[in-house]
C-alpha cells in the first residue's frame, strides 16, 4: 500500500468531530427546557431512525462489502442475519421483556433467575461480547487511519484507540448528546451519495446502484461473474444457514440492541420503530454488496490481478478503495473513510460503556464492594474502560479475520447464551437458575471450543464453524436448560405469577 | 419480584408459562400470531437455499436454466433484496395483529 498521507480526509475528520461535538453542546442546552416534551414529539420513523444508527457499526459500514467483494452471495448470509434477527427479537420477545421491565442482560437474569451467579456470569458475557464486537470495530479504524495516515496498520490502531478515548472523554467531560436521527442521516448519506457516483463513473444506472450492480456482475469476464452468481462458491449451504441463523438468534439476544430497543415510552411505539429501523438498515444494506460488485467491475476492467492475501487485505475497506480506483474526487473517498469511522466510533461508545457498567455495577458493586459511593463507582468504570481498550488492542493487533467474521463471533456467543436465558425466561416459567448457569457454561464452552481448538481437530470447525455455531450451539443450550431445570426446584411461585399475570397478559 | 395481588391468587397449576401450550384467552391468540409470524420467516429464509442446494449442484447450468430478475439471477435477487422486504413486511403484518389484539383486549377490560 501507498505510504503517504491524506490531507482531505484528515481535514474532514477533524471538522466532522469537531462539528458533532458542538452539535453535541447545542442539543445539550435545547434538551435542558423542553425536558420530556421531545420524547412524546418522537415519530415511529424518528425511533426506526435511532434504531438503525445504534445499529451501523463498521461491521455494517465496511464490513459488508468486503464480505461480498470476497465471498459474493454468501455475503447475503450476513446480511439476511442482521435484518432477520430483528423479525424474530419483535415477534419472539419485544413485548413480553418490556412488559418484564428488565432491559439489561445482566439486570434480566438477576430478576428473573434469582441468582447472583447467573447475574455476574451473564455480565462477563456481556462484556466478552462487547470486547469482541469492539475489536472488529477497532480494525475498521486501524484500516482506515492506516489508509488516511499513510502509517502502518499497527500504529494506525494505537493511533486510533487514542484519538476515540479521548473523543470519548472530551465528549462526556462536555456531556455532548448525540442526536441519533442526524447521525443516521449522516451514515446513510455518505454511503449511498459516493456509491451513486462510482455506478456513474462505471457507466451503470447511477439512480438505483442497488439494482444497476446486477449488471456489473453480468458483464464481468464469465468465469468471475460465475463465482459471484452461483450460491455455493465459497460456502457450503450448511455453512450459510449456520451463519445467517447464527447473526438472527445473535441479533435478537445482543444487549445493546435490546436496550436501546426499549428507550421508547411505549410497547406500540417500539414495535412501529423496528418496522422503520429495518427499512433504514436494509438501505445500507441493499447498498453495500454494490461497492464489492463494482470493485470487481474496475479490477477487470483495467487488467488489475489480485493475488487472494491482498485482496483480503484490501477487503475490509474495499468501500473507499472502490471509490479511489474509479477516480472519484477526493472529497467523496474521504466522506466514505469518514462515514466508516463515525459508525465504529458511535458503536465503541455504546459498547465500551455497556462493557464498563457491567464491570463497574454488576462485578465491582454487586460482588466486590457494596458499600462504593457513586464517585467511586464512576472511577471504577473509568479504569475499566482504559483496560477494556488495552484488551481489544491486544486482540486488535492481529486481527482473526474480517471485521464481518469478527462481529460475527460475538453474535455466536450472543446467540449461544443470552438468547436461550431470554427465550425460556419469558417463554417457560419452570426454566430456573440452574438451567440459566448450565446452559450459559455451555453455550460459552460451544463457541469458544472450535475457536481454541479447531486448529488441532479440523472436523470441529467443518461442524461449528467459529461464527456460525448458533445453529446447534443454541438448540443444545435450550436443552440444556430443560433438562436441569427439569432436575432441580422450580422458581418461587411469585416470579412465575409475575410472569403469567404481568409479562403474558395485555 | 413485584405483582399484582388484586386479582384471585391463581392456584399452582394455572401459573404454567409455554409456549407450546400456552393460556386460553390473550396468550393463546397471541401465541397464534407469533406462530404464523415465525413460520412465515422461516420458510422464506431457508427454503430457498434448501432447494438452492438440492436442484443445483453444478455452476454453468445453474446459471444457464434458472429466470434472471432485473439482470440478476432469481435467487440471487430475492436473497440481496427481496427478503429484507419481506421482513419489512412481516413486522408490519405482525404489528397490526397485535395492535387489533391488545386494543380488543383492552376494550375487554
Amino acid at each position: 500500500m501507498e505510504a503517504s498521507y491524506r490531507i482531505t480526509p484528515i481535514f474532514l475528520l477533524i471538522c466532522v468531530l469537531v462539528v458533532s461535538l458542538i452539535i453535541g453542546l447545542m442539543t445539550r442546552r435545547q434538551d435542558r427546557g423542553g425536558y420530556g416534551l421531545q420524547v412524546r414529539s418522537i415519530g415511529h420513523a424518528s425511533i426506526g431512525a435511532a434504531i438503525a444508527s445504534n445499529w451501523m457499526s463498521a461491521a455494517s459500514f465496511l464490513g459488508i462489502a468486503g464480505v461480498f467483494f470476497l465471498q459474493g452471495y454468501f455475503a447475503f448470509a450476513f446480511i439476511l442475519g442482521w435484518t432477520g434477527g430483528y423479525v424474530l427479537l419483535l415477534v419472539l420477545m419485544g413485548s413480553q421483556i418490556r412488559r418484564f421491565g428488565k432491559y439489561t442482560a445482566p439486570d434480566f437474569v438477576e430478576a428473573r433467575y434469582d441468582s447472583t451467579v447467573a447475574r455476574v456470569f451473564s455480565a462477563v458475557i456481556a462484556i466478552v461480547i462487547s470486547l469482541i464486537y469492539c475489536v472488529a470495530q477497532y480494525k475498521g479504524i486501524g484500516l482506515v487511519f492506516a489508509w488516511m495516515f499513510g502509517i502502518e496498520y499497527t500504529q494506525a490502531l494505537i493511533f486510533g484507540i487514542v484519538v476515540t478515548l479521548v473523543y470519548l472523554m472530551v465528549a462526556g467531560a462536555l456531556k455532548a448528546a448525540r442526536n441519533p436521527q442526524i447521525h443516521y442521516l449522516i451514515l446513510i448519506l455518505s454511503f449511498v451519495i459516493p456509491l451513486m457516483m462510482i455506478a456513474k463513473k462505471l457507466g451503470y444506472n447511477w439512480l438505483l446502484p442497488q439494482f444497476s450492480y446486477g449488471h456489473a456482475l453480468r458483464d464481468l469476464p464469465e468465469q468471475v461473474a460465475r463465482t459471484y452468481l452461483y450460491p455455493w462458491t465459497f460456502g457450503t449451504p450448511y455453512e450459510w444457514i449456520a451463519l445467517c441463523f447464527t447473526l438472527m438468534v445473535g441479533t435478537a439476544g445482543l444487549p445493546h440492541v435490546l436496550s436501546r430497543f426499549y428507550t421508547v415510552p411505549n410497547n406500540r411505539d417500539a414495535r412501529w420503530g423496528v418496522v422503520w429501523g429495518l427499512f433504514f438498515i436494509g438501505l445500507l444494506y441493499w447498498s453495500a454488496p454494490a461497492f464489492g460488485a463494482f470493485a470487481e467491475t474496475w479490477l477487470s476492467r483495467s487488467g488489475t490481478l489480485l493475488d487472494p492475501q491482498e485482496a483480503q487485505a484490501l477487503a475490509d475497506i474495499i468501500v473507499i478503495k472502490t471509490a479511489e480506483w474509479v477516480g472519484l474526487n477526493d472529497i467523496f473517498v474521504s466522506v466514505l473513510a469518514i462515514g466508516g469511522i463515525l459508525a465504529a466510533i458511535s458503536t465503541i461508545t455504546g459498547l465500551l460503556m455497556t462493557g464498563a457498567g457491567a464491570i463497574s455495577y454488576d462485578i465491582y458493586y454487586r460482588l466486590i464492594n457494596p458499600r462504593a459511593s457513586e464517585r467511586h463507582l464512576l472511577l471504577v468504570a473509568k479504569g475499566a474502560t482504559l483496560v477494556l481498550a488495552v484488551i481489544v488492542l491486544v486482540i486488535a493487533v492481529n486481527p482473526p479475520g474480517l471485521i464481518a467474521q469478527i462481529t460475527a463471533v460475538a453474535f455466536a456467543l450472543a446467540g449461544n447464551t443470552l438468547f436461550p436465558i431470554f427465550l425460556l425466561g419469558i417463554w417457560w416459567d419452570r426454566t430456573n437458575k440452574y438451567g440459566a448457569i448450565a446452559g450459559m457454561l455451555v453455550g460459552t464452552v460451544i463457541t469458544f471450543t472450535p475457536i481454541l481448538l479447531g486448529h488441532l481437530v479440523p472436523v470441529l470447525r467443518a461442524i461449528l464453524p467459529p461464527t456460525s455455531t448458533a445453529l446447534i450451539g443454541a438448540p443444545l443450550v435450550i436443552l440444556t436448560m430443560i433438562i436441569v431445570s427439569r432436575l432441580t426446584p422450580p422458581p418461587a411461585e411469585s416470579l412465575r405469577r409475575f410472569l403469567v399475570e404481568k409479562v403474558h397478559s395485555p | 419480584m413485584p405483582h399484582s395481588n388484586r386479582q384471585q391468587p391463581l392456584q399452582d397449576r394455572d401459573l404454567h408459562v409455554n409456549f407450546f401450550r400456552p393460556r386460553p384467552g390473550f396468550m393463546r391468540k397471541e401465541v397464534t400470531i407469533i406462530w404464523i409470524a415465525l413460520v412465515a420467516w422461516a420458510i422464506m429464509i431457508f427454503v430457498m437455499p434448501i432447494h438452492l442446494a438440492m436442484t443445483h449442484d453444478d455452476p454453468v447450468r445453474t446459471l444457464a436454466e434458472v429466470p434472471y430478475v432485473f439482470g440478476i439471477p432469481v435467487y440471487f435477487w430475492y436473497s440481496g433484496q427481496f427478503l429484507i422486504v419481506w421482513f419489512i413486511l412481516l413486522c408490519i403484518f405482525f404489528n397490526v395483529l397485535i395492535d387489533w389484539l391488545s386494543s380488543s383486549y383492552r376494550k375487554r377490560r
